[in-house]
């Protein structure tokens, strides 16, 4: 469905996405994780035709944004990150403006308008001018714009950004079952549960580069040390540390707070019997112990050396 | 056409918005009101065709040239309905009169006036007039140089035309020169005809006409920020991203925005047009063809100005704060605020830098009654301003 072919964009000389290549099969749900400045929306811009290509291409069902762009723009539909609506529009009058500029004809397209207001829940505010709806409406009706010609692909630029968690639900369950349904979804977000949630592989970006591709679980599998366990100690003696860093068990430790340690296991249950010998050994007291299965943020901390959401 | 889907979705965003409904079309028709009605006796309101006037006239001589000036131009069919005649014996008295105010203005004949029309130069006539009624004078002036010019080119030409005709035979020279002359002085006669077409706006323009084409011309500049405003906004709002990520040429979407604001501009210009006639009486002259002719040029110049200024400036903020110094300045020079027949020459000629200025002389022009031909350059000036402000426009916010 989508190739990425050596995607590159500089901005004022500075690289900003330096050879970014994945490809997404039809109806699969596809996620681009990284932090905020990774290049994520700069590779979304340039795959929906939004920007010049420095260098490499986008395939589209076999056509290049490049030779083809309108082809290629036909079948995608692009959710932006802002609420790109006109305010003053009442929800079904933005919806049909959107839908003719996807080609479809008046009648066609207020009918079409009435569809996407029911699919995204907000039928009842159908007539009612957008800087009326609170955010997350607003961001339903962005989806609901993107929707109006049926694509073949939906990209979606970080759609949830400061919104309440009802509306978030929402527009997860929404965009769930749109791909249940066959369409093929790209979502990125610096949100690791809604990908995980989403999508079945997912490509982790941070600087303008791929630095992790795969399945949740092949993912997760890379982790040394994936199983994170947090403790509460009272008090932490650098002995007591030094000796957690030669455990078999253990990959890393890492002082998060005064008392707080983060313990990067190989294996947990292994991991945990040592850590609790440990302890009465060295005569710290351990006021919690809280152990986090692997999960997608570990392994960005991991490569990265950085949080998802710094 | 999906330029024309954008067109017609932007006109609706300006026509619903309440705000811009009060600036673009009640503020005009409220400074209109208060202009014209405040300024009104600037213009010489409720003038009619020629001003009712007492006209004082010393005729010594009972001269023919002189009766025949009196009984065809001053006392003609068009004219008799305002002038009155008042014979005095002497310049003196004249002078005594119109200093009482009993007559407004006087024509002083000279003895045996016509005598000079064989050597085909006539003597000029003293014109007298209250200082305050210079419109008098200045018609009397007109009338009288115009009637001395044909009387003295019929009557060289007759002379010259019947020593041609002697020479041409005895037996063909009366059937001739009669022929000659009948034709010579159906010229003459017509010739009052040709001063009349030549005065443009002898139909005098009203305070509450000039004001109403004055802050039409006025109101219909905010179209430049406005519609350079939509498109900045868009950018900032990523609307226009969006646009431009629909399998939309980027010309059919430029071009729509510019379409956009030439919907508003004229629909602005028709409704103001209609309110002023109908709350107001004001008359837009006898051919709304020209004025429709007119709104539409100064439309295009307005829309295409603001595509202009959506390329150079960047953020609503400065086309707000260029968009107020830029309009008013517009207005102050193209004589929206204080009529352009008050302004010094120099600055009259400036004024033509300006859109509004050939837009509004145009409208009043076509109050007083003019020619379409004088209105070709003006039409052209607009259109043509329009034209490359949106080619530029266009082109530079296509290559960004």
């Amino acid at each position: 469905m989508l190739q990425v072919i050596e995607l590159k964009k500089s901005f004022g000389g500075k690289p900003v996405v330096k050879g970014v290549s994945f490809s997404v099969d039809k109806g699969e749900a596809f996620g681009l994780l990284g932090p905020n400045g990774a290049g994520k929306s700069t590779t979304i811009s340039m795959i929906c035709g939004l920007l010049k290509i420095d260098g490499g291409d986008v395939r589209v069902n076999g056509l290049s944004i490049k030779k083809d762009p309108m082809a290629v723009k036909r079948k995608i539909g692009i959710v932006p990150q802002d609420i790109a609506l006109y305010p003053t529009m009442t929800a079904k009058e933005n919806l049909v403006f959107w839908g003719k500029m996807y080609g479809l004809k008046g009648r066609e397209a207020k009918a079409k308008a009435d569809r996407v207001l029911a699919d995204v829940g907000l039928s009842d505010r159908a007539n009612d001018k957008i800087e009326t709806f609170s955010g997350g409406m607003k961001r339903r009706i962005n989806i609901g714009a993107a929707l109006m010609h049926d694509p073949e692909l939906l990209i979606m630029d970080e759609p949830t950004v400061g919104i309440d968690p009802q509306s978030r639900n929402h527009i997860l369950e929404t965009v769930k079952r749109l791909n249940e349904q066959g369409m093929t979804v790209i979502y990125t977000s610096h949100y690791m549960e809604e990908v995980e949630f989403l999508c079945e592989r997912i490509a982790i970006i941070d600087h303008g580069e791929v630095i992790a591709l795969g399945t949740k679980t092949e993912l997760c599998n890379r982790l040394a040390g994936g199983t994170v366990i947090q403790l509460k100690v009272d008090p932490i003696k650098e002995r007591f540390i030094q000796r957690l860093k030669t455990m078999e068990a253990v990959a890393n430790v890492k002082i998060v707070e005064e008392d707080r340690i983060e313990v990067f296991a190989t294996r947990a249950d292994a991991a945990l019997s040592q850590i609790v010998a440990l302890s009465l050994e060295h005569r710290v007291q351990l006021l919690s112990l809280n152990v986090k299965e692997p999960n997608l943020e570990a392994l960005f901390l991991q490569l990265t050396g950085r949080s998802l959401r710094d | 056409m999906k330029c024309l889907t954008i067109a017609w979705k932007d006109f609706m965003i300006r026509f619903k918005d309440r705000r811009g409904f009060m600036l673009m079309i009640l503020m005009p028709l409220i400074l209109t009101f208060i202009l014209g009605s405040a300024l009104g006796g600037v213009m010489g309101e409720d003038a009619t065709v020629f001003p009712k006037t007492n006209l004082g006239i010393v005729w010594k001589d009972d001269d023919p040239l002189a009766r025949q000036f009196i009984r065809d131009v001053l006392q003609s069919r068009d004219l008799k309905p305002y002038i009155h005649i008042k014979m005095a014996d002497s310049r003196e008295a004249l002078e005594e009169h119109i200093r009482e105010g009993s007559i407004d203005a006087a024509i002083v004949f000279p003895n045996g006036w016509s005598r000079d029309l064989n050597n085909g130069k006539l003597k000029g006539l003293t014109i007298l007039a209250d200082p305050g009624k210079s419109l008098q004078s200045d018609i009397l002036q007109t009338l009288s140089q115009t009637f001395m010019d044909r009387a003295e080119t019929t009557a060289v030409s007759t002379k010259t035309v019947l020593s041609v005709a002697v020479d041409s035979g005895p037996e063909q020279m009366a059937g001739l020169s009669q022929e000659v002359a009948d034709e010579l002085k159906q010229a003459a006669q017509q010739q009052w005809h040709a001063v009349e077409e030549k005065s443009v706006g002898q139909k005098p323009v009203s305070g509450m006409q000039y004001y109403a084409a004055a802050m039409a011309a006025m109101f219909l500049l905010f179209n430049m920020m406005n519609g350079a405003k939509s498109f900045i906004h868009e950018r900032e709002t990523q609307t226009l991203a969006r646009l431009f990520s629909t399998p939309t040429e980027k010309i059919s979407i430029l071009i729509g925005k510019f379409l956009g604001t030439l919907y508003f501009a004229v629909a602005q210009f028709l409704i103001f047009m209609l309110a002023t006639r109908f709350l107001f009486g004001v008359n837009w002259g006898d051919n709304a063809l020209q004025t429709l002719s007119v709104g539409a040029a100064f439309a295009i110049a307005v829309s295409g100005l603001s595509m202009f200024i959506a390329s150079v400036i960047h953020t609503e903020k400065t086309a707000d704060v260029v968009g107020g110094i830029g309009v008013q300045i517009l207005a102050l020079l193209g004589g929206s605020m204080v009529p352009l027949t008050l302004f010094p020459d120099m600055l009259r000629q400036i004024a033509h830098i300006a859109p509004n200025t050939w837009a509004l002389t145009s409208l009043v022009d076509i109050m007083g009654g003019t020619a379409w031909s004088a209105l070709a350059l003006p039409i052209g000036v607009l259109a043509g301003i329009g034209a490359a402000a949106v080619t530029i426009g266009t082109w530079r916010l296509q290559a960004r």
